[in-house]
């Protein structure tokens, strides 16, 4: 009898190490029997569910901080907003996210095809370049167009010197800062979302369909509308996700070009310090990407494609012919708009700000400031992604899987939501890390854990669980089995996602303005004021700085995909 | 001391309407090569992953070269069970050469020695730096054999080694197999659903359905005499035919009159029971005593598999299968007479 | 492939150490010092500012050059900061564009009074009782307006002149900066205490509605303005003083408003700065504020904005191009109500703003 409790309780400490001496054996064992049927009868180590569970906890902080300032912040003020400023932003917001999807899918699936498909001349060059746009952040995009376009831009100048223009049109007829203005700009800046998820998918799609329609009497065009576009009906809806929660989530262009959106009401609010306000507007915008969410999850399951395996044959490439003139003017017209001329526009006022003697010891405190925030982020991002794919797939249970679902809020949740609950928290909770450095690194991550996360999943569903196991056999316990086997397989997925981390803290806006310590401004934080104040000789070489730390982590990350 | 027991082994997922194993009891001694083997579903796996203590048991005890290894009070983890494992797609480590490979959770002082003699064993000599994705699948497989068996395991586990290979190379790889695990001198427990592979390469086989162990015996004795329906039909082709057994000890009332065995059936007489005939237990010749006709035909290679519709004492038709030389010219429809071979006919109890 | 890997493992081991090298040194560098050893010798300061950081920036330079103090900025700080980390103080000092964020945050007893050397140059009308916060230097509102568009007679005089529908009719309309700005919500603070509250609304409603155009600060107006884009727009002087140094579009004038017999006087506004109750660095704030009343130092807290000094015998340096149009402030008919008592008038006033139909923030 006395052998055997002491036995029980020795098994009892391989899964609860902690739990205390066994005062009442049987409601433990029913616990613990409920515990092991929680996991299938699989219970992870405790290390790697503490290390899950605080992943997780710090990816809810934002949310139910929203939810809980806004239910407390009265129904007067609901009303009082729901009269006022809900439906107008609703419109706004809305509006402009479905017209920049659209724009977005049709040129991010026209350029794929072209580039990838068709003969085009510079095909290598055309489908490295049509991505870099990714590199750009839409609000350095739209200070580039306010310093062409704007009211006192270079295109005024020429059109008040140009006669035959005002007498025929008039006064000048362009305004950046209109809906049209930030359309145009947020189409030009997020493409390359669909532009790459169509690549991949068209790169991968299986010849044998479009000959099987081939064969059928279909002809080119015949074939693009009703067997290319529908296989690639998958890649569009990841892509046009991807793009309508980021215009809903975008504050710097929106806000540069004075047009409110629902993040940029939350984040004037927020700057008037009318916190419950801002809360309440948050609440509406998780809520309304929740909905666009569940829209785009039930739409994918009424359309399930398969591509077969097996067969897989090089895909056709087909001649351009008399399109080649119109294609490569329709591709050079984008690159124009989305990298040609930002670019340039930044070379032209960086050279005269350094020349004036921008790049000071201030300059490259910010950027090292910079440099520091997306390092440690994306260095955090690998390693909290890890437990989290690691539990979900090795360990699956309600759990691990809540643990996942939460890590993947960030991609719904605008940096000015995350940030607003960070203060906070911090401001009454953690006063020591309060106005820190750290503050932004934790909100950075809740806002692009997914991104890691994302990545770094699809290299471990690569790895089979059997290879967990040989190891295992061979000796390892499960730590080692992660450090041995496991990391060493998933790290071009990991450092991928890393790089994506990167690429996003890098040019991270509206988190690092509602957070940054004092004395802690970062480049895209300098390029905000900046050119704010018009004082482009000093944006653009931050921005031009920006653009081009992006363009290395995004290049490994591309090759990557 | 057995280098396997397992005693009533139970098992039963949560959600499982039955359970994957259910009081299963197993012994196996050293040296000895056995396999677990039965229709996908019917516990094999599961029982050879709890050996391995990839899951647990929720009843019984797993005893390793007299260690317990799992009970109602102990819990070895599967790192420190000292069992070797071969997996289906080998679950080579992609990120690791051969030797390392092989080298893997081997850490005593004759590591390089160990690893080159063992590689030796398995014909790899010359193959250390390469990589998992530069090899054929049979070289493949050979790395994960001597992956296994690098640590001298006390036993060791395969499951479905040869699923994943092509036919002439799964007939060479089985005999390859057989003998680096005798040469080895491994305890090996073996988990198939082909009976080929069992037949081939097993000291014994254990077939299992439903969770529950059907028959164990050398392959002779499982191919030649199965105790029941399921082990009969599932291993080999046969024809089962529904009978009586006769008065005297030795024959059989079927719908195809009385067959005579030439060795005693052991069984009360009048009592239900099924008759397996192997197919090369009916010959077609003149003599036969069974009339019917072809109606199907199909050339295997070696033999062709003919199913002869022939109609029994009650009027029902029955088809059995038979095989014929390929020299002897049959067309569909011809009219056949079979014999039947006393040799290699069982007869089991209904119930069993 | 052995390669590619030993080269991943290098790069992620670098990085990992570069990490800890960082954040290494943002302890050192963002971490409030403890207050031990701010007792002995202050090497920290901590300032807010809602002010151009432009100019800040500049000041705090010459501060830490001056005195060896570190200091740390946080530039666009809004005064409610203040309010929240009351519990949780980081600041030490705040500089604020308009005395009635100052006025406000003692109010709600953020503040703390101070005596420090010099306190005696600022007059009593720019101070608060106990010294907690003071202005240096001031500025006045009034009308920007472009020559090429229209002659100094042809502008409105007075405030009230913008009840009027007509001046929706001037070229391309004139401007005002949305309700929220500091400038905006000191003038009308100031135009209520004059008037009351209805007159204010009307008048409110009245610009609301003839403007052509709201922006959110005032440097895009004068840059509107300049451009041609407004014919005139409601700023502060030293935004005209601004507009001057512009290269091009500088043929600009300015009206200060109700300067004759019987009105009420420009409405002036004033920056300056306040000492935060608990900062964390006591000893280096009563260094700051002691400094800064340098003559020397109150010239340099204008700097570049431009505006006016109150004691404008420390002669703060203009440009050239400026020069000629700076007035003495001491010959400025200013209005009524106290500067410091702005911040009585803040809450009332945003309600009232909004309630007129202007919109605090741009939507």
């Amino acid at each position: 009898m006395c052998k055997k409790r002491k036995n029980t309780t020795k098994l009892n400490n391989a899964y609860f190490r902690g739990v205390g001496k066994q005062a009442f054996p049987t409601t433990l064992l029913s616990f613990q029997k409920k515990w092991l049927d929680t996991w299938r009868g699989n219970p992870p180590g405790p290390i790697l569910l503490i290390f899950g569970l605080i992943t997780g906890i710090i990816m809810s902080i934002p949310i139910v901080y929203v939810i809980w300032r806004s239910l407390s912040a009265g129904a007067e003020r609901w009303i009082r907003l729901l009269d006022t400023r809900i439906p107008q932003l609703l419109w706004n917001t809305l509006s402009l996210a479905a017209a920049v999807t659209i724009c977005a899918v049709v040129i991010g699936i026209s350029l794929a095809w072209i580039v990838i498909r068709t003969d085009i001349p510079g095909k290598k060059f055309w489908q490295w370049i049509l991505a870099l746009p990714l590199a750009i952040p839409p609000y350095v995009g739209a200070v580039t167009y306010i310093i062409v376009f704007g009211r006192s831009g270079w295109t005024r100048d020429l059109w008040l010197n140009s006669p035959w223009l005002t007498s025929t049109f008039g006064i000048y007829p362009i305004n950046v800062y209109s809906f049209w203005g930030v359309f145009l700009i947020l189409s030009m800046f997020t493409y390359p979302y669909v532009y790459l998820i169509a690549s991949a998918a068209l790169r991968k799609m299986n010849n044998n369909f479009e000959e099987a329609a081939r064969s059928l009497g279909m002809n080119t065009s015949q074939i693009f509308w009703r067997v290319t576009l529908s296989l690639l009906r998958p890649a569009i809806g990841a892509g046009a996700i991807l793009v309508s929660l980021y215009v809903m989530s975008d504050f710097g262009a929106v806000a540069m070009l004075r047009y409110v959106t629902f993040t940029a009401a939350i984040y004037f609010q927020r700057a008037g310090f009318d916190t419950a306000s801002a809360a309440i507007l948050s609440l509406v915008l998780i809520l309304l990407t929740i909905i666009i969410l569940w829209i785009e999850s039930v739409s994918r399951r009424k359309n399930k494609y398969f591509q077969t395996a097996g067969t897989h044959r090089e895909l056709e490439i087909l001649p351009l012919g008399k399109w080649k003139v119109p294609a490569l003017l329709y591709v050079s017209i984008i690159f124009l708009f989305s990298v040609l001329l930002p670019i340039s526009v930044l070379a032209y006022w960086s050279n005269i700000g350094i020349r004036m003697g921008a790049l000071d010891s201030r300059f490259f405190g910010f950027a090292l400031n910079s440099l520091k925030i997306s390092t440690l982020t994306s260095l955090l991002c690998m390693l909290f992604a890890l437990p989290v794919v690691y539990l979900k797939n090795r360990y699956p249970s309600i759990i691990s899987s809540a643990i996942d679902r939460l890590a993947y809020a960030g991609y719904a949740l605008p940096g000015v939501i995350a940030a607003l609950g960070f203060i906070f928290i911090f401001n009454n909770h953690l006063p020591a890390l309060y106005r820190t450095f750290y503050m932004i690194v934790l909100a950075f991550i809740v806002r692009f854990l997914p991104q890691a996360v994302q990545t770094s999943e699809a290299s471990i569903s690569l790895i089979s669980p059997r290879i967990d196991e040989a190891a295992r056999s061979l000796g390892c316990p499960p730590w080692k089995v992660l450090l041995k086997v496991i990391i060493p397989n998933m790290l071009p997925g990991i450092l991928a996602g890393g790089a994506l981390v990167f690429v996003s803290s890098i040019k991270e806006l509206p988190v690092t303005l509602m957070l940054r310590p004092p004395g802690f401004d970062t480049l895209a934080v300098r390029v905000y004021f900046e050119a704010h104040e018009a004082v482009y000789h000093l944006a653009a070489p931050a921005a031009l700085l920006i653009i081009i730390a992006s363009i290395i982590p995004l290049r490994y990350m591309l090759s990557k995909y | 001391m057995h280098a396997i027991e397992l005693k009533t082994i139970t098992k039963k997922y949560p959600g499982a309407e039955k359970a994957a194993v259910s009081n299963l009891c197993l012994t196996v001694e050293k040296g000895e090569i056995v396999t677990l083997l039965g229709p996908s579903g019917c516990g094999k796996s599961t029982t050879l992953r709890m050996i391995a203590g990839f899951k647990k048991a929720d009843k019984g005890s797993i005893t390793l070269a007299g260690n317990i290894m799992s009970s109602s009070n102990t819990w070895i983890p599967p790192e420190r069970r000292g069992v070797g494992m071969v997996f289906q797609d080998y679950a080579l480590f992609p990120h690791l050469n051969v030797f390392n490979n092989v080298g893997f959770g081997y850490k005593d002082r004759d590591r390089k020695e160990r690893i080159a003699e063992i590689i030796e064993l398995v014909n790899l000599k010359g193959y250390e730096k390469r990589y998992p994705h530069q090899l054929s699948g049979g070289q493949q497989q050979r790395v994960a054999l001597a992956r296994a068996l690098a640590r001298k395991p006390v036993v060791i586990l395969l499951d479905e080694p040869f699923s994943s290979l092509d036919a002439d190379l799964r007939n060479h790889m089985r005999l390859e197999v057989k003998r680096i695990i005798k040469e080895s001198g491994a305890t090996a427990i073996f988990v198939s659903h082909d009976q080929k592979d069992a037949l081939a390469i097993s000291d014994s086989i254990v077939v299992m359905n439903h969770g529950i162990i059907q028959q164990k015996g050398t392959p002779q004795e499982i191919y030649q005499y199965p105790r029941n329906k399921f082990v009969a039909t599932f291993v080999g082709q046969t024809n089962i035919l529904k009978g009586k057994t006769g008065e005297d000890k030795y024959s059989v009332i079927t719908a195809l009159g009385a067959i005579r065995r030439t060795q005693p059936h052991g069984l009360k007489p009048g009592e239900e029971v099924y008759v397996s005939i192997r197919p090369d237990s009916l010959e077609v010749n003149h003599e036969g005593q069974i009339k019917g006709y072809i109606k199907e035909l199909t050339y295997t290679g070696q033999s062709i598999d003919a199913v002869v519709e022939v109609i029994a004492d009650d009027n029902t038709k029955l088809h059995l299968l038979t095989h014929i030389h390929p020299q002897e010219h049959k067309k569909v429809g011809e009219p056949v007479r079979l014999e039947i071979i006393p040799h290699f006919i069982s007869v089991m109890p209904s119930c069993a | 492939m052995i390669k590619v890997k030993k080269v991943i493992a290098l790069i992620l081991a670098s990085a990992f150490l570069m990490s800890l090298l960082v954040t290494g040194c943002t302890t050192k560098g963002t971490a409030p010092s403890s207050p031990a050893d701010q007792k002995s010798e202050p090497r920290e300061l901590v300032v807010y500012s809602n002010r151009n950081e432009k100019f800040v920036q500049a000041l705090l330079d010459k501060f830490s050059s001056d005195t060896g103090i570190k200091v740390v900025a946080l530039h666009g700080a809004n005064p409610l900061q203040i309010i929240e980390e009351a519990n949780n103080v980081r600041a030490d000092i705040f500089i604020s564009n308009d005395l009635g964020s100052l006025g406000y945050l003692h109010l709600q007893g953020l503040l703390q009074e101070s005596n420090p050397n010099g306190i005696e140059t600022i007059p009593e009308f720019f101070r608060a009782d106990d010294n907690a916060f003071f202005a240096i230097s001031v500025r006045a509102r009034g009308l920007i307006y472009n020559k090429d568009l229209i002659t100094e007679e042809d502008m409105p005089k007075s405030v009230e002149d913008l009840f009027d529908p007509k001046w929706a009719e001037v070229e391309n309309g004139y401007a005002i900066t949305r309700g929220g700005n500091g400038g905006m919500l000191g003038h009308v603070s100031a135009l209520r205490y004059q008037w009351g509250d209805e007159k204010t609304a009307l008048w409110i409603a009245a610009i609301r509605s003839n403007s052509a155009g709201i922006y959110q600060g005032h440097g895009e107006i004068r840059r509107a303005v300049g451009a041609g884009e407004h014919t005139f727009g409601l700023v502060n002087n030293y935004y005209f003083h601004q507009q001057l140094l512009e290269p091009d579009n500088n043929n600009v004038g300015f009206i200060y408003l109700d300067q004759g017999d019987g009105q009420m006087g420009a409405v002036s506004n004033a920056a300056g700065v306040g000492l935060v109750k608990g900062g964390p660095n006591e000893a280096g704030a009563a260094a700051f504020l002691e400094w800064l009343l340098m003559p020397e130092n109150q010239a340099a807290f204008v700097g570049e904005s431009l505006e006016l000094l109150i004691n404008s015998q420390f002669s703060a340096a203009y440009p050239a191009e400026t020069q000629p149009h700076i007035v003495d402030f001491n010959s400025l008919k200013i209005q009524d109500m106290p500067v410091k008592e702005l911040g009585n008038y803040f809450e009332g006033t945003k309600e009232l703003i909004q309630a007129s139909g202007l919109d605090l923030d741009l939507k």
